[in-house]
């Protein structure tokens, strides 16, 4: 699922052209050069009455990659990069232990930050409606193997994408709502700091 | 007796030789008896047939794998390309599974996972679990707001402590190899994205046509990609195979044919009549025999014995042309006559010859048992040929050869006397000796299997790449571990695995597979079921989170409920499939017995080491095994050399008494020796192979000293017979050293040699100031 979450939110952050074009729309994608904000994930699991809620920061480099802070209810910084994904310890970043198509999520991740849009379209339909105030990207698999993990993934936003919601094939879905994201001209130097570790 | 054989002889071997034709035909009335499989050459000194059985296992998937690589610079290009390529190989028999894409049965993956949660938890989450439910169960939570952690292929729902999860983690990851989302298969490298297609055929690498059909294949795909601007890699045992095959083939027909047409062109443009031409028939025979008696000892025949029986022609025809050259002095010419003078000559040589490639048949490895069988069969085949049918089929008439060369070997004894005159034999020899001993200090000794197949760089390459590519190095050592039932097996590779676990870590090794990974023992199943307990009492990071204590206990409940599984069981579906050929199930003694395989290593003595003190863990080394084979072979080849000189030496003492026997022997010794110090000179490694040609050298070197010695007909007349023979031999050995096998090569060069100078050497088989002229004997 962490790649979908790599790619939906890259596609999500980057602040919305005016057309309704998926062309146009991946142009601006590759725009800005870093996006931060804060983020809230609830995971809606079928048998629990209520959702795994957890809030935190992020910082998307369009060079570089992507930091995710999670803050509560527990702390932990992880990072996506041309190398993978990796997990802040005492002793430094650790790589996660990928599962198998790590590589591909990252070249997926990576299409999507410059703005190709192609990658997207061999493993999902793409729809796109409303307006430019409020559009909906629908992603619907293609592959035999998607359908069998995820039945439909959406995307809104209005001037910055606002939400991403995963609905699982099992019924459960992870909703990430991203509601006071901006557009930056360049890192801070801890989060330079972070990706250069 | 031999008065008579012009009687008997012909009628006699005319049976013998329709006979040998029957046996031949019968034996070949399935096709062709050929084997190309190296292994079938080298000794299997393990009598154990477990042992025997996993290094099938091993060799298995070398021999019926074929991996191919397809990349295009758009990277759907070379996934539908891959795809394209795979669905028309599905069509051919000849693969049993042809493999571009995963589409795994998630729902079925899923059930086993949870079917099988008890058993399939790995050892440090179970000993976690056991040791502290609650720090488990914190981890399992953590876990479950990780926004990188893949949710899994398990519904939370039913899998709320996570053992799933865990379990599905454990899959090892296949190297470099990833499932695209659309669960195509690639790999990434240097920026490059490959799709990846591999088959599996029906039959292995040795069985007959299927390596040429798959080469095709290959081919053709490779073309077509190329065709489209794309970029394909392949590598298979099979396309080893095919390219072995087809060597082979080339070689055999390209040496049988030059040196049939020299030997064919030598004994027409020295003796002048097309009659002479029956003289061939004799190698022809001597092949036929050769083929027979080796199919009819080993069963079938090696491609390998086959390229160095093709030089046997050119031994076979020096019976037939030691007879012919006697025509320069024996006139007029009457071929029984011919016979009879040069009978001893002839089956003196014979003995010797085959005395020295016996030799060869009781080293331990097939490979030169089965040219020792061949040549043997070949050589008397042909000495029977030429003895009891050669005389009649030349016939009566006269013979008168091209006078010419009589006159070159007159000048050529003429130039050596006056060079005896000038420098004395003893300063000759000094000469001799200080070559000799400077050549053989340069030696440089080296065995190796891969000398034994010619490796064409092509194929190396891409099979160097395609390792590299998608991270797959598989290593031929492996361990054998056997345990009195599966709970007593399973702890041993589990023992075994943490001793790998540590050189993982040090990055000695980059991984294994043991099927202590896939599944834990009875009793720690039985243990971790006791265990689960107590965790529902340890849940409160779980119900922090909603989930109910009734949802936990019913999960627990649910957990020890699950009966215990088998190996056997473990390894059903798709789940167990990489783990599944490790199990090798009871071994018939009342034990079980599994494998342990290795990947990426870098040092192999560490291996030894690691199965130290472990009971019923044993390292399987072939290659080391093989290595030290070679080593023992050397020495059982020096005994070999030397048992066979003392009976040519014990052989040749019946006609010439000690002294002769030792001075035909010697000159024939001295040019092996002078061969093995060219090697040095030259460079070229000592190999078993050029040892064994050494062994060959002494036994034809000690022929020509014979007929030097005889000297039926008069010295020239023995010298020309001498150097038509050496000619003849010279080019079938001389054109074994182009063959593209090293091992081939470096024999042929060894014996190109080693005649050489027993050419040069055999006059001095002869007593110096004794003109022992044996003029014709009727």
């Amino acid at each position: 699922m962490k790649r979908f979450l790599a790619l939906l939110l890259s596609v999500a952050l980057a602040p919305l052209a005016h057309a309704f074009d998926l062309d146009q729309l991946a142009a601006q994608l590759a725009k800005p050069a870093v996006v931060r904000g804060p983020f809230v994930q609830e995971k809606h699991l079928r048998a629990l009455p209520k959702p795994l809620t957890s809030t935190g920061q992020f910082v998307l480099s369009k060079d570089l990659g992507l930091l995710w802070q999670l803050q509560t209810p527990l702390q932990q910084e992880y990072r996506i990069d041309g190398s993978g994904i990796a997990k802040r310890t005492p002793q430094g970043w650790q790589p996660v232990a990928q599962q198998s198509a790590s590589a591909q999520q990252n070249r997926l991740f990576l299409a999507v930050l410059k703005g190709d849009s192609s990658g997207l379209r061999q493993d999902f339909d793409l729809r796109l409606s409303g307006e430019a105030g409020a559009w909906t990207l629908d992603l619907t698999p293609r592959s035999l193997m998607l359908k069998q993990i995820f039945s439909a993934i959406q995307i809104q936003g209005g001037e910055q994408v606002a939400r991403i919601e995963l609905r699982e094939t099992q019924g459960d879905s992870t909703v990430l709502r991203l509601t006071d994201s901006h557009a930056e001209s360049q890192l801070s130097d801890t989060d330079r700091h972070a990706f250069a570790d | 007796m031999l008065s008579r054989i012009d009687h008997w002889g012909p009628r006699l071997f005319t049976v013998a030789l329709l006979a040998l034709l029957a046996v031949a035909a019968w034996q070949w009335r399935g096709g062709a008896p050929i084997s190309a499989n190296l292994l079938e050459l080298v000794p299997s000194d393990t009598p154990d047939l477990l042992e025997q059985r996993a290094e099938k296992i091993v060799q298995e998937p070398l021999n019926r794998e074929l991996v191919v690589l397809i990349s295009f610079a758009d990277r759907q290009k070379a996934l539908s390309q891959a795809a394209a390529i795979g669905q028309q190989w599905q069509q051919e028999k000849l693969f049993e599974k042809v493999q571009w894409d995963v589409s795994y049965d998630l729902a079925q993956v899923r059930q086993q996972v949870l079917d099988n949660r008890l058993a399939l938890l790995g050892a440090e989450d179970r000993q976690l679990l056991q040791q502290d439910p609650r720090a488990f169960v914190e981890r399992r939570v953590q876990d479950l707001f990780d926004p990188f952690r893949s949710q899994g292929l398990i519904a939370t729902e039913q899998d709320w402590l996570g053992l799933g999860a865990l379990i599905e983690k454990k899959l090892p990851r296949a190297h470099n190899v990833q499932v695209d989302l659309s669960g195509a298969l690639l790999a990434e490298s240097d920026g490059k994205t490959w799709a990846l297609l591999r088959a599996r055929t029906r039959g292995d690498a040795f069985d007959g046509n299927l390596p040429l059909a798959v080469e095709t294949l290959v081919a053709n795909a490779r073309t077509e990609v190329q065709a489209q601007g794309g970029e394909l890699l392949a590598t298979s045992g099979l396309l080893y195979s095919a390219h072995g095959q087809r060597q082979a083939t080339r070689e055999i027909s390209f040496m049988g044919s030059v040196s049939s047409i020299g030997a064919l062109l030598l004994i027409l443009v020295a003796f002048r009549r097309l009659r002479v031409l029956v003289a061939l028939l004799p190698a022809a025979v001597g092949v036929l025999a050769g083929l027979t008696a080796c199919v009819a000892v080993f069963g079938q025949i090696h491609v390998l014995t086959l390229v160095l029986g093709a030089s046997l022609i050119g031994v076979a025809i020096d019976y037939p042309l030691h007879l012919l050259s006697k025509s320069w002095t024996l006139q007029p010419w009457n071929s029984w006559q011919a016979l009879r003078a040069t009978f001893l000559g002839l089956t003196l040589g014979l003995a010797t010859n085959v005395i020295g490639y016996l030799a060869l048949a009781f080293t331990p490895f097939p490979a030169l048992s089965q040219v020792a069988i061949f040549s043997s069969a070949g050589l008397l085949g042909s000495y029977l040929c030429a003895v009891c049918l050669l005389p009649t089929l030349l016939g009566k008439g006269p013979i008168v050869p091209w006078a010419k060369p009589y006159g070159l070997a007159t000048r050529l004894l003429a130039w050596r006397r006056r060079l005896l005159s000038r420098i004395g034999t003893p300063w000759l020899l000094l000469i001799f000796v200080l070559f000799c001993v400077g050549g053989v200090l340069q030696l440089q000794h080296k065995d190796d299997l891969r000398q034994w197949a010619s490796t064409p760089p092509q194929l190396l390459e891409q099979s160097q790449a395609i390792s590299k590519i998608i991270g797959f190095q598989p290593t031929s050592q492996f361990y054998l571990v056997r345990g009195k039932d599966e709970e007593q097996l399973l702890q041993r590779q589990h023992v075994l695995g943490q001793r790998l676990d540590a050189l993982v870590a040090d990055g000695k090794l980059k991984s294994y597979l043991a099927l202590s990974q896939l599944v834990a023992p009875a009793s720690e199943q039985n243990s971790l079921r006791a265990s689960l307990s107590a965790v529902p009492a340890n849940s409160a990071a779980l119900q922090a989170l909603g989930v109910t204590p009734q949802q936990v206990e019913a999960e627990v409940r649910q957990l020890q409920a699950l009966p215990n599984r088998s190996i056997e069981q473990a390894l059903a579906g798709t789940f167990g499939e990489p783990w599944r050929t490790l199990w090798l199930g009871p071994t018939g003694d009342g034990e079980v017995a599994g494998l342990v395989s290795l990947q990426g290593l870098s040092n192999a003595d560490l291996l030894v080491a690691q199965a130290d003190g472990l009971p019923g863990v044993k390292l399987i080394d072939r290659l080391g095994q093989l290595n030290r084979l070679f080593a023992a072979t050397q020495i059982s080849a020096a005994e070999l050399k030397l048992a066979s000189c003392l009976l040519i030496f014990a052989l040749l003492c019946l006609p010439f008494g000690p002294r002769g026997a030792a001075r035909v022997l010697a000159v024939s010794l001295l040019a092996a020796l002078a061969s093995l110090a060219s090697l040095g000179w030259l460079g070229q490694p000592l190999t078993l192979f050029s040892l064994f040609g050494l062994l060959l050298v002494t036994a034809i070197g000690v022929d020509y000293a014979i007929i030097m010695r005889e000297r039926v007909g008069g010295e020239a007349t023995s010298l020309l017979g001498t150097l038509m023979s050496a000619l003849t031999t010279w080019l079938s050995f001389g054109l074994l050293a182009v063959s593209s096998t090293p091992a081939v090569s470096n024999f042929g060069l060894t014996i190109t040699i080693g005649l050489a100078f027993s050419f040069l050497l055999s006059p001095w088989a002869g007593e110096p100031h004794s003109p022992a002229h044996k003029e014709l004997a009727s």
